[in-house]
């Protein structure tokens, strides 16, 4: 259902969507059969491709050429591929999309060989462009994930952490991404300054609301939906907002203290995802969520007339409505 | 150039590097970047035997120092469990300092050196993975894969600014390194992860015969680079130092 409201919201992009997917596939082509074999891995497993279409979506609105683009949008994604590889070896996890994570199917040490085999396909695509501006965006973004990442580390298991601390963590884990595919987009495709900003912060607003629904999802959705065990953030010690906004409750603590101890069973794992389904904090979280889509639509309506205002703003919903 | 001004040059260039990727936390958990002084070496060649060099060449030198550095991090990667909090950081200061190298090049416009650095490190991933692959490889294979991990980076700076003349003694002396690292590896019984595919092509004794050989080749083949590119005394017997030979 989601796909297939996806495949509708990208519609009027197919074709382009389909040149950057020839083009991923090309730029992880590797005279390694064994790199070939983990990076069609990761392609198999799909995604949602949101970088490549925010940055397609906002060259839009200047001098938009799909050749052009192209060495924008593909980089972004392939960066976003290759931290999900390397998330996964910090994260030791063995399923996402419901498929076996290359450190599992094969080991850490090919995952991290694949991951900065990506990375690099993604900066030697991207040199195409010669805007240093560009260049310098897409490096800072790279360099404040990192930032962002090496904070999530040290917060893990920080039961006292503020919700500010939270906020500042997922605008660099994810939000920035989204964010510089808005500007990056805007940028290469030439358009205006006034409306760059514009699309910019957009971006920024809908990664914010992208994040907090993903970190709802981790408690909400099923084992089968999400393709790994429900919870898993917070089994892993990452404190995301619905547990921020739950920490403190007495029925928590005892959940709490044994994820803290690395002793919660599989029975006890159900029931207390029962608990935080049912609990305030979710519909206090969705409510955080929407005021950031709404700031992201009021940045749509800023922009100039445009048959695209329509679609940044059925994706930026879509992401916030997601379901998983 | 004296050996004590070549060491001066080296401990600069790695103080450079040192202050572009300094972190508080990776520090604290991972340590200062590790980077091999003899690689820095070969990157300060070009100026050591008195190219022209100016302050973007020395930037370039650095950020391939970088890149290095954020190789070895990966290379610190266990193959299983990497759970501890310093593993994990140890993954993410390599990627760290993967984004301060092209964050350096972009702030300089230097859009070829990011491109070149991009192709050495895919070309590097590829040749390192080759461990896991369980394919047969003849020995000479072998040298090439190592060579090409060792080298490629350095050569890919060097063809990015017209250095290239000094590959071939650069590319000779970095495998010899590899291959003595390789057989002290072997002696230790800790065999690195293309130690470990290699033995499985040639068994245990023949593995130890063939690297004798490879190694043998390569100083004939450095001897022979050498006397062609006509270095400093100074400097030849630096590279015999590398490559653990006293007197030539």
């Amino acid at each position: 259902m989601e796909k297939m409201k996806l495949k509708l919201l990208y519609a009027d992009l197919k074709s382009d969507i389909e040149i950057i997917e020839t083009e991923l596939e090309k730029a992880l082509n590797s005279s390694s059969h064994l790199l070939n074999e983990a990076s069609l891995h990761l392609l198999q497993a799909g995604g949602k491709r949101i970088r490549p279409v925010f940055v397609l979506l906002s060259a839009k609105f200047g001098d938009y050429q799909i050749e052009r683009m192209k060495h924008i949008a593909v980089p972004l994604e392939l960066i976003h591929m290759a931290s999900l590889v390397h998330d996964d070896v910090i994260d030791d996890s063995n399923m996402r999309r419901g498929r076996h994570t290359v450190k599992a199917q094969w080991n850490n040490r090919v995952a991290m060989f694949t991951g900065d085999f990506i990375f690099a396909r993604a900066l030697e695509y991207v040199t195409v462009i010669d805007n240093p501006r560009a260049h310098q965006i897409l490096a800072r973004t790279m360099v404040e994930i990192c930032n962002g990442e090496i904070i999530q580390i040290e917060d893990k298991f920080r039961m006292n952490q503020h919700i500010k601390d939270y906020f500042r963590r997922i605008k660099r884990k994810t939000a920035l991404l989204i964010e510089s595919s808005c500007e990056l987009g805007a940028v290469v495709g030439g358009v205006d300054e006034q409306n760059i900003r514009r699309l910019k912060r957009y971006g920024y607003f809908v990664g914010m609301s992208f994040q907090i629904i993903d970190d709802i999802l981790d408690f909400t959705a099923t084992d089968k939906e999400l393709g790994k065990p429900a919870g898993s953030d917070l089994l892993q010690g990452n404190i995301t907002l619905p547990m921020l906004l739950l920490k403190d409750d007495a029925p928590m603590q005892p959940y709490l203290e044994k994820i803290i101890a690395g002793t919660l069973t599989e029975e006890e794992r159900m029931k207390m995802l029962q608990y935080v389904r049912h609990s305030d904090a979710i519909k206090q979280a969705t409510a955080i969520s929407d005021k950031y889509l709404q700031k992201a639509l009021k940045e749509v309506e800023a922009l100039p007339k445009h048959p695209m205002k329509k679609k940044l703003r059925d994706v930026a919903l879509f992401i916030g409505k997601r379901k998983f | 150039m004296h050996a004590t001004n070549i060491q001066k040059a080296i401990q600069q260039l790695k103080e450079s590097i040192f202050v572009r990727v300094r972190h508080r936390a990776l520090l604290q958990y991972t340590g200062a970047p590790v980077v091999d002084e003899n690689q820095l070496f070969f990157l300060l060649l070009p100026f050591l035997n008195g190219e022209p060099w100016h302050e973007g060449l020395q930037e370039s030198a650095t950020t391939v120092g970088i890149v290095q550095a954020s190789l070895f991090e990966h290379d610190k990667i266990k193959e299983k469990d990497a759970i501890s909090k310093e593993q994990q950081l140890t993954v993410l200061s390599g990627d760290y300092y993967s984004g301060r190298y092209y964050e350096i090049l972009a702030h300089t416009g230097n859009i070829v050196l990011i491109q070149k650095l991009a192709q050495g490190i895919v070309e590097r991933c590829e040749q390192e993975i080759a461990a896991y692959e369980h394919t047969y490889r003849t020995m000479e294979q072998w040298v090439n894969n190592l060579s090409l991990i060792e080298t490629a980076i350095i050569r890919k700076f060097y063809e990015a600014h017209g250095f290239n003349k000094y590959s071939a003694v650069m590319v000779h002396a970095l495998t010899i390194q590899r291959l003595q690292n390789e057989m002290d590896a072997f002696h230790r019984y800790a065999l690195t992860a293309v130690g470990r595919a290699m033995e499985k092509c040639f068994g245990q004794q023949e593995l130890k015969h063939l690297l004798t050989v490879a190694i043998e080749e390569q100083q004939k083949l450095l001897t022979a680079e050498l006397a062609a590119l006509q270095l400093s005394d100074e400097l030849q017997q630096f590279i015999w130092r590398i490559v653990k030979v006293e007197t030539r």
